[in-house]
């Protein structure tokens, strides 16, 4: 049977000015942030940003170049082996596991490196499986488990200690709808039981309904961290779908009228529906969206609707970062 | 809330690990227990190619041992048997690192709370048990099939210079481990190093036959001492005090090239880890 002990005090995660240099290239310059007990916080950012570096420093696999890391107040350099009895890790890869072995014998062998014994951790990995809904799998070699199983698994093997703290990286890049849904259903899950959460992502949709808190790195640099409503908040939507009442114009007459009535204050993009009455616009740098339909109802269009074209969220994940996947 | 942490520390908690390790190659290998035939099979050829080869040697320029000369057959037979135990022991820490790191799980072991010296020793430990069955087998084999003239008695001292020799097993193995986890590419020089290390031990070919300065780099040699003394054990029926003092020589070098291998794997973990570089291949 495990020893209990009593978890350390302070923040799920605390990162202070990490830097982290790869020769010349700085992977992540002075980023710091806080993740409390019982919180989502997304590491929001395209390729390259630095998310698997500053989640590789934070796991004890890679040291920061300056800068401290602790985790639940435990100093990941100088603390390392506790920490790891803390942390569930839950990596981006699909095969770390041994292949011939079933989940079963995988989670058991795992389990026993966290220092259950031989019974304790057969418990516990039957628990588990059942819980990320593998129990009727268990027997299965490792190798013929699908992606979204694969998945299943770590996040198996991340719960047998019921760590404070969870590390996630991309989780469901790989996954269908239904598979990635799961998978948050079940870190959503931990959170609510009081376990941190860093998750990791370059999916912005995956965001919003999930992560209470997000830190929007770019080139190794902070370009936002505060809550998912804040994020939001900094987007300045400028294109529009509107519906409109095309009477007897054609498609095109239509197109050339609302250009001509939006003028200077926008674009309206022809590659709408064909439908003849939706069309894209794009506000202009210095106009309003305000202004950009008081001109078309000058000119005696009539506005049925008007909607964003984009999430606001990836609209600020586009504003912050530049550009990069959505 | 999370309020339970497993993990107790120390030696005992680690040493139990070490049976998890042994558990999940022993399954691995059972799901591959074909190869465990075509094993034997390939031990059985080596065996045959030294009867033949043997027929060709001149048994007057074989050394003696404890005052009788042997043939090449038993010479040849005790190398490979002493020679089997060291190659697979070093080599099998380096390819689990390789194999590990290769299909991912080489980070998840290391965000474990599992101490270096339990995943050196987990990456051998089911070989260490393997591998003297592996031997018996052998052994057996070629004393049926080949005529080979063992003295069963000698077996007991054969395992005390292999126990003796564990350690510098171990630190070899670490040490190269250490060399392969820093330059990734350095397999084929250190496989060509340790063939070197075999053969200048004289596995296959009684020292007189080389050159002067390899016999004398032979006297410091831990697998050099091991291999001599097997064979007086196992072919000559020397005495045990003999074996004691091969041993303790053997334990002495041992010893230190293990401080020196399981050091040079830390460093080179850690230098892994200040690159960045730990989990690629």
């Amino acid at each position: 049977m495990a020893i209990p002990a009593v978890v350390p005090s302070g923040p799920a995660v605390e990162i202070h000015e990490v830097t982290r240099r790869f020769g010349a290239k700085a992977a992540l310059a002075g980023v710091s942030m806080s993740v409390s007990r019982g919180e989502i916080h997304a590491l929001l950012g395209p390729n390259g940003a630095g998310k698997t570096t500053l989640l590789r420093i934070l796991a004890g696999l890679t040291r920061p170049t300056t800068g401290t890391v602790r985790i639940l107040g435990l100093d990941v350099l100088r603390q390392t082996a506790g920490v790891r009895r803390l942390v569930g890790v839950i990596p981006s890869g699909d095969r770390t596991f041994y292949q011939r072995l079933s989940g079963l014998e995988n989670l058991i062998f795992f389990g026993r490196l966290y220092g259950f014994s031989f019974a304790e951790a057969s418990r516990r990995a039957r628990e588990v499986l059942e819980a990320v809904g593998l129990g009727g799998q268990e027997y299965l070699m490792t190798g013929k488990y699908s992606q979204g199983m694969q998945k299943r698994l770590a996040i198996a093997r991340a719960l047998l200690t019921d760590p404070a703290v969870f590390l996630v990286d991309e989780a469901t890049h790989n996954l269908d709808p239904e598979g990635a849904r799961r998978v948050r259903e079940f870190v959503r899950g931990a959170a609510d039981r009081g376990a941190g959460v860093v998750w990791a992502t370059q999916r912005v949709e995956e965001i919003r309904g999930f992560a209470d808190t997000v830190t929007l790195l770019h080139q190794g640099n902070v370009r936002f961290t505060g809550t998912t409503a804040q994020l939001v908040s900094l987007a300045s939507p400028t294109r529009f779908l509107l519906k409109i009442r095309n009477g007897r114009l054609s498609a095109d007459h239509l197109t050339l009228g609302l250009r001509t009535a939006l003028g200077t204050h926008g674009v309206i993009s022809s590659d709408a529906s064909e439908d003849g009455e939706h069309y894209v616009m794009t506000v202009a740098e210095g106009s309003t969206l305000g202004q950009a339909i008081a001109a078309i109802t000058a000119a005696n269009f009539q506005v049925l609707s008007c909607h964003e074209t984009r999430p606001e969220i990836e609209q600020a994940f586009v504003e912050l970062t530049g550009g990069g996947p959505v | 809330m999370m309020e339970a942490i497993p993990s107790p520390v120390g030696i005992v908690p680690e040493l139990k690990k070490l049976s998890a390790f042994l558990r999940r190659d022993a399954l691995i290998a059972w799901s591959y227990r074909r190869g465990a035939f075509s094993d034997i099979a390939g031990m059985l050829v080596q065996a045959l190619l030294f009867y033949f080869l043997s027929s060709l040697v001149d048994t007057s320029r074989m050394a003696q041992l404890g005052g009788t000369r042997s043939g090449y057959m038993g010479f040849v037979v005790v190398g490979l048997t002493v020679a089997a135990f060291y190659q697979i022991g070093v080599t099998r820490m380096m390819s689990a690192v390789q194999n590990e790191r290769f299909t991912g799980t080489f980070e998840t072991l290391l965000v474990t709370p599992t101490s270096y010296a339990t995943l050196q020793l987990g990456f051998v430990i089911y070989d260490i048990l393997r591998i003297p069955v592996r031997t018996a087998i052998f052994l057996v084999l070629a004393v049926t099939l080949f005529g080979v003239d063992i003295r069963w008695a000698g077996l007991g001292q054969v395992g005390v210079l292999i126990l003796a020799l564990l350690p510098f097993v171990w630190g070899v193995a670490a040490g190269l481990t250490g060399a392969v986890v820093a330059f990734r590419q350095a397999g084929s020089i250190v496989g060509l190093a340790n063939l070197v290390l075999v053969l200048g031990s004289g596995t296959y070919f009684p020292l007189q036959l080389f050159p002067s300065w390899v016999a004398a780099t032979a006297a410091l040699n831990p697998l050099a001492i091991a291999l001599n003394g097997a064979r007086a054990a196992l072919l000559a029926g020397t005495s045990w005090s003999t074996t004691l003092s091969q041993a303790a020589v053997i334990a002495t070098i041992a010893v230190g090239a293990w401080i020196v291998g399981t050091l040079a794997f830390q460093i080179a973990l850690e230098r892994e880890r200040r690159t960045g570089n730990l989990g690629l291949y």
